[in-house]
Protein backbone atom coordinates (compact mmCIF):
# COMPACT_ATOMS: atom_id res chain seq x y z
CA UNK A 1 0.00 0.00 0.00
CA UNK A 2 2.48 2.63 -1.25
CA UNK A 3 1.77 5.84 -2.28
CA UNK A 4 3.42 4.65 -5.63
CA UNK A 5 0.89 2.37 -6.28
CA UNK A 6 -2.08 4.62 -5.11
CA UNK A 7 -1.13 7.10 -7.62
CA UNK A 8 -0.44 4.58 -10.55
CA UNK A 9 -4.20 3.61 -9.67
CA UNK A 10 -5.43 7.12 -9.66
CA UNK A 11 -3.34 7.51 -12.92
CA UNK A 12 -4.91 4.67 -14.65
CA UNK A 13 -8.97 6.60 -13.28
CA UNK A 14 -8.15 9.45 -14.97
CA UNK A 15 -5.38 12.28 -15.87
CA UNK A 16 -5.43 14.71 -12.37
CA UNK A 17 -2.13 14.36 -11.47
CA UNK A 18 -1.84 16.77 -8.49
CA UNK A 19 -4.91 15.94 -7.19
CA UNK A 20 -4.09 12.28 -7.63
CA UNK A 21 -1.06 13.34 -5.08
CA UNK A 22 -2.45 14.96 -2.68
CA UNK A 23 -5.47 11.90 -2.71
CA UNK A 24 -2.99 9.60 -2.31
CA UNK A 25 -0.55 10.98 0.19
CA UNK A 26 -3.82 11.72 2.56
CA UNK A 27 -5.10 8.26 1.84
CA UNK A 28 -1.01 7.14 3.59
CA UNK A 29 -1.01 9.45 5.22
CA UNK A 30 -4.05 9.33 8.11
CA UNK A 31 -3.40 5.15 8.97
CA UNK A 32 -0.16 6.80 9.40
CA UNK A 33 -1.17 9.48 12.30
CA UNK A 34 -3.41 6.87 13.28
CA UNK A 35 -0.58 4.00 14.04
CA UNK A 36 1.49 7.31 15.72
CA UNK A 37 -1.50 8.05 17.86
CA UNK A 38 -1.98 4.43 18.42
CA UNK A 39 1.54 3.37 19.27
CA UNK A 40 1.87 5.68 21.91
CA UNK A 41 -1.02 5.20 23.56
CA UNK A 42 -0.53 1.37 24.03
CA UNK A 43 3.50 2.43 24.75
CA UNK A 44 2.34 4.70 27.31
CA UNK A 45 0.18 2.31 29.13
CA UNK A 46 2.45 -0.51 28.66
CA UNK A 47 5.50 1.56 30.17
CA UNK A 48 3.68 2.77 33.14
CA UNK A 49 2.55 -1.01 33.84
CA UNK A 50 6.15 -2.42 33.03
CA UNK A 51 7.62 0.04 35.28
CA UNK A 52 5.00 -0.35 37.96
CA UNK A 53 5.65 -4.08 37.92
CA UNK A 54 9.29 -3.62 37.96
CA UNK A 55 9.36 -1.08 41.07
CA UNK A 56 6.44 -3.68 42.92
CA UNK A 57 4.09 -1.58 42.48
CA UNK A 58 0.79 -2.35 40.49
CA UNK A 59 0.38 0.96 38.13
CA UNK A 60 -2.69 2.33 36.50
CA UNK A 61 -6.00 0.49 37.81
CA UNK A 62 -9.75 0.62 38.35
CA UNK A 63 -12.84 -1.55 38.71
CA UNK A 64 -14.88 -0.45 35.81
CA UNK A 65 -15.31 1.88 33.45
CA UNK A 66 -16.10 5.51 35.20
CA UNK A 67 -14.42 3.46 38.17
CA UNK A 68 -10.66 5.07 38.36
CA UNK A 69 -9.80 4.36 35.05
CA UNK A 70 -11.45 1.06 33.63
CA UNK A 71 -10.65 -2.33 34.44
CA UNK A 72 -6.67 -2.89 34.87
CA UNK A 73 -6.37 0.97 34.29
CA UNK A 74 -7.23 0.26 30.56
CA UNK A 75 -8.74 4.07 30.18
CA UNK A 76 -5.62 5.51 31.94
CA UNK A 77 -3.84 6.56 28.81
CA UNK A 78 -7.40 7.86 27.02
CA UNK A 79 -8.07 9.71 29.98
CA UNK A 80 -4.80 11.13 29.68
CA UNK A 81 -5.00 12.05 26.20
CA UNK A 82 -8.60 14.32 26.88
CA UNK A 83 -6.62 15.67 29.70
CA UNK A 84 -3.68 17.05 27.35
CA UNK A 85 -6.18 18.11 24.49
CA UNK A 86 -8.59 20.26 27.23
CA UNK A 87 -5.34 21.44 29.38
CA UNK A 88 -4.67 25.40 28.78
CA UNK A 89 -2.01 26.31 25.64
CA UNK A 90 0.66 28.36 27.67
CA UNK A 91 3.00 30.27 26.22
CA UNK A 92 5.56 32.01 28.29
CA UNK A 93 5.70 35.91 28.17
CA UNK A 94 8.95 36.13 27.40
CA UNK A 95 9.28 33.72 24.71
CA UNK A 96 10.01 33.96 21.00
CA UNK A 97 6.28 32.92 20.07
CA UNK A 98 6.66 32.33 16.78
CA UNK A 99 9.87 29.82 17.19
CA UNK A 100 8.27 28.37 20.29
CA UNK A 101 4.88 27.75 18.23
CA UNK A 102 6.78 25.79 15.33
CA UNK A 103 8.90 23.59 17.20
CA UNK A 104 6.32 20.77 18.08
CA UNK A 105 5.62 20.53 14.60
CA UNK A 106 8.86 20.39 13.19
CA UNK A 107 9.55 17.71 16.00
CA UNK A 108 5.93 15.80 14.60
CA UNK A 109 7.36 16.53 10.95
CA UNK A 110 10.56 15.03 11.22
CA UNK A 111 8.78 11.77 13.27
CA UNK A 112 5.83 11.42 10.72
CA UNK A 113 8.05 11.71 8.13
CA UNK A 114 10.17 8.93 9.02
CA UNK A 115 7.54 6.65 9.77
CA UNK A 116 6.77 6.77 6.36
CA UNK A 117 9.47 4.46 5.28
CA UNK A 118 8.83 1.81 7.69
CA UNK A 119 8.21 -1.38 6.14
CA UNK A 120 5.38 -2.56 8.14
CA UNK A 121 5.17 -5.45 6.24
CA UNK A 122 5.74 -7.15 2.09
CA UNK A 123 3.00 -4.47 0.96
CA UNK A 124 2.20 -2.26 4.01
CA UNK A 125 4.88 0.98 3.47
CA UNK A 126 3.50 4.37 2.93
CA UNK A 127 6.96 5.12 0.40
CA UNK A 128 9.14 2.21 -0.85
CA UNK A 129 13.07 4.50 -1.31
CA UNK A 130 15.55 2.50 -3.14
CA UNK A 131 17.57 4.56 0.34
CA UNK A 132 15.00 4.38 2.51
CA UNK A 133 18.00 3.28 5.61
CA UNK A 134 19.63 6.25 4.80
CA UNK A 135 16.16 8.34 4.61
CA UNK A 136 15.23 6.92 7.98
CA UNK A 137 18.84 7.76 9.31
CA UNK A 138 18.57 11.36 7.69
CA UNK A 139 14.71 12.73 8.62
CA UNK A 140 15.70 11.03 12.11
CA UNK A 141 17.92 14.31 12.71
CA UNK A 142 15.36 16.84 11.86
CA UNK A 143 14.06 16.42 14.90
CA UNK A 144 16.87 18.01 16.30
CA UNK A 145 15.91 21.23 15.04
CA UNK A 146 12.74 21.23 16.52
CA UNK A 147 14.68 20.53 19.94
CA UNK A 148 16.51 23.15 19.65
CA UNK A 149 14.24 25.38 18.66
CA UNK A 150 11.88 24.90 21.84
CA UNK A 151 14.54 24.85 24.46
CA UNK A 152 15.86 28.17 22.84
CA UNK A 153 12.37 29.90 22.17
CA UNK A 154 11.11 28.52 25.68
CA UNK A 155 13.73 31.33 27.29
CA UNK A 156 14.53 29.16 30.25
CA UNK A 157 17.56 27.98 31.56
CA UNK A 158 16.46 24.35 31.52
CA UNK A 159 15.16 24.71 28.19
CA UNK A 160 18.10 25.77 26.81
CA UNK A 161 20.16 22.87 28.47
CA UNK A 162 18.09 20.46 28.01
CA UNK A 163 18.38 21.69 23.96
CA UNK A 164 22.11 21.88 24.11
CA UNK A 165 22.94 18.34 26.02
CA UNK A 166 20.10 16.69 23.15
CA UNK A 167 21.69 18.21 20.46
CA UNK A 168 25.36 17.00 21.24
CA UNK A 169 23.65 13.89 22.26
CA UNK A 170 21.87 13.05 18.91
CA UNK A 171 24.41 14.72 17.14
CA UNK A 172 26.91 12.45 18.82
CA UNK A 173 25.15 9.28 18.51
CA UNK A 174 24.14 9.74 15.40
CA UNK A 175 27.82 8.31 14.61
CA UNK A 176 27.77 4.72 15.71
CA UNK A 177 24.31 4.34 14.79
CA UNK A 178 25.30 5.28 10.98
CA UNK A 179 28.04 3.17 11.23
CA UNK A 180 26.14 0.34 12.39
CA UNK A 181 23.57 -0.16 10.17
CA UNK A 182 26.27 0.18 7.01
CA UNK A 183 27.18 -3.28 8.20
CA UNK A 184 23.72 -4.83 7.14
CA UNK A 185 23.93 -2.19 3.78
CA UNK A 186 27.55 -3.78 3.43
CA UNK A 187 25.96 -7.62 3.37
CA UNK A 188 22.78 -6.86 1.85
CA UNK A 189 24.35 -4.44 -0.83
CA UNK A 190 21.24 -2.27 -0.62
CA UNK A 191 19.55 0.86 0.69
CA UNK A 192 16.09 -0.50 -0.01
CA UNK A 193 14.26 -1.66 3.25
CA UNK A 194 12.31 -4.52 1.36
CA UNK A 195 15.38 -5.52 -0.84
CA UNK A 196 17.17 -5.74 3.24
CA UNK A 197 14.76 -7.79 4.47
CA UNK A 198 14.29 -10.28 1.24
CA UNK A 199 17.70 -10.57 1.22
CA UNK A 200 17.51 -12.21 5.05
CA UNK A 201 14.85 -15.39 4.08
CA UNK A 202 15.84 -18.47 4.30
CA UNK A 203 17.95 -19.80 7.35
CA UNK A 204 21.44 -20.13 8.71
CA UNK A 205 22.87 -23.26 10.21
CA UNK A 206 19.76 -25.57 9.39
CA UNK A 207 17.89 -23.69 12.71
CA UNK A 208 18.91 -20.18 13.20
CA UNK A 209 16.91 -17.37 10.62
CA UNK A 210 19.22 -16.24 8.22
CA UNK A 211 18.83 -12.37 9.83
CA UNK A 212 21.56 -10.70 9.52
CA UNK A 213 22.45 -10.40 13.34
CA UNK A 214 22.97 -14.15 13.13
CA UNK A 215 24.94 -14.08 10.25
CA UNK A 216 28.59 -13.39 11.73
CA UNK A 217 29.95 -12.00 15.19
CA UNK A 218 30.46 -8.21 13.43
CA UNK A 219 26.58 -8.15 12.32
CA UNK A 220 26.15 -9.49 16.28
CA UNK A 221 27.80 -6.65 17.96
CA UNK A 222 26.66 -4.23 15.13
CA UNK A 223 23.46 -4.95 16.48
CA UNK A 224 23.59 -4.20 19.77
CA UNK A 225 25.77 -0.42 19.22
CA UNK A 226 22.86 0.56 16.50
CA UNK A 227 20.12 -0.45 19.12
CA UNK A 228 21.63 1.49 22.63
CA UNK A 229 23.00 4.34 20.28
CA UNK A 230 18.54 4.40 18.89
CA UNK A 231 18.04 4.61 22.58
CA UNK A 232 20.10 7.59 23.02
CA UNK A 233 18.79 9.23 19.90
CA UNK A 234 15.61 8.57 21.30
CA UNK A 235 16.49 10.58 24.57
CA UNK A 236 15.47 8.07 26.79
CA UNK A 237 17.00 6.79 29.68
CA UNK A 238 19.63 5.78 30.80
CA UNK A 239 20.67 8.65 27.81
CA UNK A 240 17.77 11.49 29.47
CA UNK A 241 20.18 13.92 29.83
CA UNK A 242 18.59 16.43 27.56
CA UNK A 243 15.47 15.91 30.22
CA UNK A 244 16.43 14.46 33.18
CA UNK A 245 13.80 15.50 35.37
CA UNK A 246 16.07 15.56 38.68
CA UNK A 247 18.34 18.59 36.89
CA UNK A 248 16.08 19.86 34.29
CA UNK A 249 12.67 19.43 35.14
CA UNK A 250 11.40 18.84 31.64
CA UNK A 251 14.51 19.98 29.90
CA UNK A 252 13.51 21.27 26.81
CA UNK A 253 9.83 20.36 27.40
CA UNK A 254 9.78 22.63 30.42
CA UNK A 255 7.73 25.21 29.07
CA UNK A 256 5.35 23.69 26.93
CA UNK A 257 1.58 22.03 28.11
CA UNK A 258 -1.34 21.01 26.80
CA UNK A 259 -1.89 19.89 22.94
CA UNK A 260 1.71 20.68 22.28
CA UNK A 261 3.47 18.87 24.86
CA UNK A 262 1.50 16.28 23.89
CA UNK A 263 2.86 16.17 20.26
CA UNK A 264 6.06 15.87 22.12
CA UNK A 265 5.14 12.98 23.71
CA UNK A 266 3.50 11.59 20.42
CA UNK A 267 6.59 12.46 18.68
CA UNK A 268 8.98 10.44 21.22
CA UNK A 269 7.74 7.07 21.08
CA UNK A 270 7.11 7.43 17.19
CA UNK A 271 10.68 7.80 17.67
CA UNK A 272 10.84 4.60 19.42
CA UNK A 273 8.81 2.80 16.84
CA UNK A 274 11.29 4.11 14.00
CA UNK A 275 14.30 2.84 15.42
CA UNK A 276 13.04 0.06 16.26
CA UNK A 277 11.61 -0.69 12.88
CA UNK A 278 14.93 0.08 11.34
CA UNK A 279 16.98 -1.91 14.05
CA UNK A 280 14.03 -5.00 12.63
CA UNK A 281 14.55 -4.31 9.19
CA UNK A 282 18.19 -4.29 9.18
CA UNK A 283 19.02 -6.87 11.64
CA UNK A 284 16.26 -8.87 13.15
CA UNK A 285 14.71 -9.79 9.46
CA UNK A 286 11.66 -7.13 9.36
CA UNK A 287 8.16 -8.83 8.72
CA UNK A 288 10.20 -12.68 8.17
CA UNK A 289 8.97 -15.30 11.01
CA UNK A 290 11.61 -16.18 13.30
CA UNK A 291 11.33 -19.33 12.22
CA UNK A 292 11.98 -19.59 8.84
CA UNK A 293 8.75 -21.16 6.28
CA UNK A 294 5.82 -21.03 9.36
CA UNK A 295 3.73 -18.41 8.81
CA UNK A 296 5.54 -16.39 6.62
CA UNK A 297 3.34 -14.97 4.01
CA UNK A 298 0.56 -12.18 3.55
CA UNK A 299 -0.73 -10.24 7.10
CA UNK A 300 1.29 -12.72 9.49
CA UNK A 301 4.21 -9.94 7.99
CA UNK A 302 2.48 -7.29 9.87
CA UNK A 303 2.32 -9.37 12.81
CA UNK A 304 5.90 -10.53 13.18
CA UNK A 305 7.28 -7.22 12.48
CA UNK A 306 4.81 -5.67 15.29
CA UNK A 307 6.24 -8.62 17.19
CA UNK A 308 9.66 -7.57 17.13
CA UNK A 309 9.42 -3.85 17.48
CA UNK A 310 7.12 -4.75 20.26
CA UNK A 311 9.83 -6.63 21.90
CA UNK A 312 12.72 -3.83 21.00
CA UNK A 313 10.63 -1.70 22.81
CA UNK A 314 9.79 -3.32 25.90
CA UNK A 315 13.66 -4.03 25.70
CA UNK A 316 14.04 -0.42 26.06
CA UNK A 317 11.55 0.27 28.68
CA UNK A 318 13.11 -2.41 30.40
CA UNK A 319 16.53 -0.46 30.06
CA UNK A 320 14.69 2.66 31.22
CA UNK A 321 13.29 1.39 34.29
CA UNK A 322 16.51 -0.08 35.15
CA UNK A 323 19.56 1.93 34.63
CA UNK A 324 20.86 5.04 36.40
CA UNK A 325 21.44 8.23 34.24
CA UNK A 326 24.41 8.70 32.64
CA UNK A 327 26.77 11.78 32.86
CA UNK A 328 27.20 14.10 30.47
CA UNK A 329 30.94 13.20 30.83
CA UNK A 330 30.34 9.15 30.33
CA UNK A 331 27.64 9.28 27.92
CA UNK A 332 30.51 11.57 25.26
CA UNK A 333 32.97 8.60 26.36
CA UNK A 334 30.59 5.74 25.83
CA UNK A 335 29.88 7.46 22.65
CA UNK A 336 33.60 8.28 21.47
CA UNK A 337 35.67 5.70 22.87
CA UNK A 338 33.60 2.23 22.80
CA UNK A 339 31.16 2.37 20.41
CA UNK A 340 32.59 4.49 17.26
CA UNK A 341 36.23 2.44 17.69
CA UNK A 342 34.02 -0.90 17.83
CA UNK A 343 31.45 0.08 15.04
CA UNK A 344 34.59 0.90 12.68
CA UNK A 345 36.21 -2.67 13.85
CA UNK A 346 32.98 -4.22 12.52
CA UNK A 347 33.04 -2.65 9.28
CA UNK A 348 36.05 -3.61 8.93
CA UNK A 349 35.59 -6.94 9.73
CA UNK A 350 32.51 -7.42 8.00
CA UNK A 351 34.20 -6.86 4.70
CA UNK A 352 36.86 -9.20 5.83
CA UNK A 353 33.99 -11.76 6.11
CA UNK A 354 32.18 -11.15 3.21
CA UNK A 355 35.48 -11.16 1.47
CA UNK A 356 36.07 -14.88 2.69
CA UNK A 357 32.83 -16.35 3.58
CA UNK A 358 30.72 -14.06 1.12
CA UNK B 1 44.30 -1.18 26.83
CA UNK B 2 43.32 -4.74 29.10
CA UNK B 3 42.02 -2.09 31.21
CA UNK B 4 39.37 -0.52 28.47
CA UNK B 5 38.13 -4.69 27.72
CA UNK B 6 38.05 -5.06 31.47
CA UNK B 7 35.71 -2.22 31.96
CA UNK B 8 33.24 -3.45 29.15
CA UNK B 9 33.14 -6.81 30.40
CA UNK B 10 32.42 -5.05 33.79
CA UNK B 11 29.88 -2.20 32.42
CA UNK B 12 27.92 -5.01 30.83
CA UNK B 13 28.04 -7.80 32.93
CA UNK B 14 26.64 -5.21 36.22
CA UNK B 15 24.22 -3.93 33.85
CA UNK B 16 22.71 -7.88 33.12
CA UNK B 17 22.82 -7.99 36.43
CA UNK B 18 20.78 -5.38 37.02
CA UNK B 19 18.64 -6.13 33.81
CA UNK B 20 18.00 -9.47 35.84
CA UNK B 21 17.12 -7.85 39.21
CA UNK B 22 13.92 -5.76 37.31
CA UNK B 23 12.91 -8.64 35.78
CA UNK B 24 12.67 -11.11 38.07
CA UNK B 25 10.46 -8.81 40.23
CA UNK B 26 8.49 -7.74 36.86
CA UNK B 27 7.68 -11.52 37.21
CA UNK B 28 6.78 -12.21 40.79
CA UNK B 29 4.69 -8.82 40.62
CA UNK B 30 1.78 -10.96 41.88
CA UNK B 31 3.66 -11.90 44.88
CA UNK B 32 6.23 -8.76 45.40
CA UNK B 33 3.50 -6.05 44.87
CA UNK B 34 3.94 -4.00 48.04
CA UNK B 35 0.27 -1.56 46.87
CA UNK B 36 -2.92 -2.43 48.55
CA UNK B 37 -5.99 -0.47 46.54
CA UNK B 38 -7.13 1.45 49.61
CA UNK B 39 -11.02 1.81 49.29
CA UNK B 40 -11.22 -1.93 47.70
CA UNK B 41 -8.62 -3.34 50.36
CA UNK B 42 -7.70 -2.17 53.66
CA UNK B 43 -4.65 -3.73 55.63
CA UNK B 44 -5.95 -5.53 58.74
CA UNK B 45 -6.27 -3.25 62.14
CA UNK B 46 -2.98 -4.46 64.13
CA UNK B 47 -3.83 -6.37 66.85
CA UNK B 48 -3.19 -4.11 70.29
CA UNK B 49 -2.21 -4.56 73.58
CA UNK B 50 -3.29 -1.74 76.13
CA UNK B 51 -2.47 -3.59 79.34
CA UNK B 52 -5.44 -4.70 80.81
CA UNK B 53 -8.59 -5.82 79.35
CA UNK B 54 -10.73 -4.11 77.13
CA UNK B 55 -14.03 -4.65 78.93
CA UNK B 56 -12.62 -3.13 82.00
CA UNK B 57 -11.88 -0.12 80.90
CA UNK B 58 -13.20 2.12 77.61
CA UNK B 59 -9.61 4.16 76.98
CA UNK B 60 -10.57 3.93 73.04
CA UNK B 61 -12.77 7.34 71.95
CA UNK B 62 -13.23 6.24 68.06
CA UNK B 63 -16.36 8.59 67.88
CA UNK B 64 -19.39 9.65 69.56
CA UNK B 65 -22.68 7.12 69.67
CA UNK B 66 -26.13 8.66 70.56
CA UNK B 67 -29.20 5.63 71.92
CA UNK B 68 -31.73 8.14 71.11
CA UNK B 69 -34.11 6.00 72.60
CA UNK B 70 -32.78 6.94 76.06
CA UNK B 71 -32.14 10.58 75.17
CA UNK B 72 -34.13 13.09 77.36
CA UNK B 73 -33.59 15.71 75.75
CA UNK B 74 -32.17 17.91 78.57
CA UNK B 75 -29.61 19.33 76.35
CA UNK B 76 -26.47 18.77 79.01
CA UNK B 77 -24.53 17.10 76.69
CA UNK B 78 -25.06 20.03 74.41
CA UNK B 79 -23.94 22.72 76.96
CA UNK B 80 -20.77 20.75 77.76
CA UNK B 81 -19.28 20.03 73.91
CA UNK B 82 -16.60 22.94 74.17
CA UNK B 83 -16.42 23.01 70.48
CA UNK B 84 -20.18 22.98 70.05
CA UNK B 85 -20.54 19.88 67.64
CA UNK B 86 -23.90 18.21 69.36
CA UNK B 87 -26.91 20.11 68.17
CA UNK B 88 -29.79 18.96 69.48
CA UNK B 89 -33.41 20.92 69.29
CA UNK B 90 -36.79 19.16 71.26
CA UNK B 91 -40.17 19.52 71.64
CA UNK B 92 -42.79 19.18 74.29
CA UNK B 93 -44.30 16.20 74.22
CA UNK B 94 -48.02 16.26 74.28
CA UNK B 95 -48.27 13.61 76.89
CA UNK B 96 -45.00 12.28 79.09
CA UNK B 97 -43.88 9.01 79.37
CA UNK B 98 -46.18 8.03 76.54
CA UNK B 99 -44.91 6.18 73.39
CA UNK B 100 -45.60 7.91 70.39
CA UNK B 101 -45.86 5.16 67.36
CA UNK B 102 -45.94 7.91 64.42
CA UNK B 103 -42.24 8.85 64.98
CA UNK B 104 -41.19 5.81 66.84
CA UNK B 105 -40.97 7.71 69.97
CA UNK B 106 -40.84 5.84 73.03
CA UNK B 107 -41.56 7.31 76.26
CA UNK B 108 -39.76 5.40 79.46
CA UNK B 109 -36.46 5.27 78.94
CA UNK B 110 -34.37 2.30 79.89
CA UNK B 111 -33.49 3.78 83.39
CA UNK B 112 -37.34 4.27 83.68
CA UNK B 113 -37.49 7.58 83.30
CA UNK B 114 -40.25 9.18 81.52
CA UNK B 115 -39.63 11.32 79.05
CA UNK B 116 -40.93 15.29 78.75
CA UNK B 117 -39.29 16.20 75.45
CA UNK B 118 -39.55 14.81 71.81
CA UNK B 119 -35.73 14.70 70.13
CA UNK B 120 -36.55 16.53 66.79
CA UNK B 121 -32.38 16.50 65.99
CA UNK B 122 -29.57 15.34 67.92
CA UNK B 123 -26.39 16.24 65.21
CA UNK B 124 -23.21 15.33 65.68
CA UNK B 125 -20.37 17.27 63.43
CA UNK B 126 -17.71 14.47 64.11
CA UNK B 127 -15.70 16.54 62.01
CA UNK B 128 -15.70 19.24 64.58
CA UNK B 129 -15.26 16.62 67.40
CA UNK B 130 -12.38 16.82 69.73
CA UNK B 131 -12.87 13.27 71.26
CA UNK B 132 -12.31 15.07 74.91
CA UNK B 133 -14.95 12.93 76.32
CA UNK B 134 -16.76 15.72 78.09
CA UNK B 135 -20.25 15.45 76.42
CA UNK B 136 -20.32 11.77 78.26
CA UNK B 137 -19.69 12.70 81.67
CA UNK B 138 -23.14 14.71 82.78
CA UNK B 139 -25.45 12.66 80.84
CA UNK B 140 -27.96 11.72 83.14
CA UNK B 141 -29.09 8.80 81.35
CA UNK B 142 -25.61 7.36 79.96
CA UNK B 143 -27.17 7.48 76.44
CA UNK B 144 -24.04 9.40 74.61
CA UNK B 145 -20.71 7.43 74.55
CA UNK B 146 -17.82 7.10 73.08
CA UNK B 147 -17.51 3.92 70.46
CA UNK B 148 -15.07 1.71 71.23
CA UNK B 149 -13.20 -0.24 74.00
CA UNK B 150 -16.37 -2.11 75.91
CA UNK B 151 -19.01 -1.42 73.11
CA UNK B 152 -17.05 -3.28 70.74
CA UNK B 153 -19.96 -6.14 70.32
CA UNK B 154 -22.63 -3.79 70.12
CA UNK B 155 -20.90 -1.21 67.20
CA UNK B 156 -17.95 -1.99 65.01
CA UNK B 157 -15.07 -0.26 65.49
CA UNK B 158 -14.13 1.88 62.50
CA UNK B 159 -10.76 3.92 63.08
CA UNK B 160 -11.26 5.58 59.11
CA UNK B 161 -14.90 6.82 59.23
CA UNK B 162 -14.08 8.63 56.15
CA UNK B 163 -16.90 10.10 53.50
CA UNK B 164 -16.71 11.41 49.96
CA UNK B 165 -18.69 14.14 51.09
CA UNK B 166 -18.20 16.57 54.33
CA UNK B 167 -21.86 16.39 54.83
CA UNK B 168 -21.82 12.88 55.49
CA UNK B 169 -19.96 13.70 58.86
CA UNK B 170 -22.88 15.33 60.50
CA UNK B 171 -24.25 12.10 61.93
CA UNK B 172 -27.96 12.32 62.71
CA UNK B 173 -29.30 10.18 65.95
CA UNK B 174 -32.81 11.96 66.02
CA UNK B 175 -35.60 10.13 64.26
CA UNK B 176 -36.77 11.55 61.30
CA UNK B 177 -39.89 13.40 61.85
CA UNK B 178 -41.44 15.57 59.12
CA UNK B 179 -42.88 18.74 59.36
CA UNK B 180 -46.29 18.25 59.34
CA UNK B 181 -45.69 15.65 62.20
CA UNK B 182 -43.89 18.32 64.25
CA UNK B 183 -46.50 20.72 63.76
CA UNK B 184 -49.00 18.86 65.37
CA UNK B 185 -46.44 17.63 68.28
CA UNK B 186 -46.13 21.84 68.86
CA UNK B 187 -49.88 22.54 68.43
CA UNK B 188 -51.64 19.22 69.28
CA UNK B 189 -55.48 19.30 68.40
CA UNK B 190 -57.46 19.48 71.44
CA UNK B 191 -59.94 16.71 71.53
CA UNK B 192 -63.07 17.66 71.80
CA UNK B 193 -65.06 17.37 74.93
CA UNK B 194 -68.69 15.72 74.00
Amino acid sequence: MTVDMLMDWFAAIGDFPVLAFILAVTISGIPLFLVMALNAMVAVYVERKVSAFMMDRIGPMGQGPGLHAGKWGLLQTAADAVKLLVKEDTVPESSDKILFKMAPFIIFIGAFIGLAAVPFSQTLQVVDFNVGVFYIIAVGSIGVIGIVMAGWASNNKWSLYGAMRSAAQIISYEIPAGLSIIVPIMMAGTMNLQELIHYQSGSVWGILPNWIIFNNPFSFLAFFIFFISAIAETNRTPFDIPEAESELVAGWMTEYSGFRWAIFFLSEYANMLIVSGLAVAGFLGGWRSPIPGLFDSGAWGLFWFMGKVASLIFIMMWFRWTFPRLRVDQLMHVCWKVFIPIAMLNIFGVGIWKLIFG
Amino acid sequence: MSKYFTNIYDTVSTLWTGMRITWRHMMNIKRDNVTLQYPEERWPRPERNIGFEHADYNVIRSRLHVDIDDCIGCLKCERACPVDCIKINTIKAPNRGEDIPEIKHTGVTSNDTRKAMVVSRFTIDMSECCYCNLCTYPCPEECIFMVGGPNNEKHNIDYEFSEFDRNDLIYQFAKSITSEQKDTLKNPIPEVEA
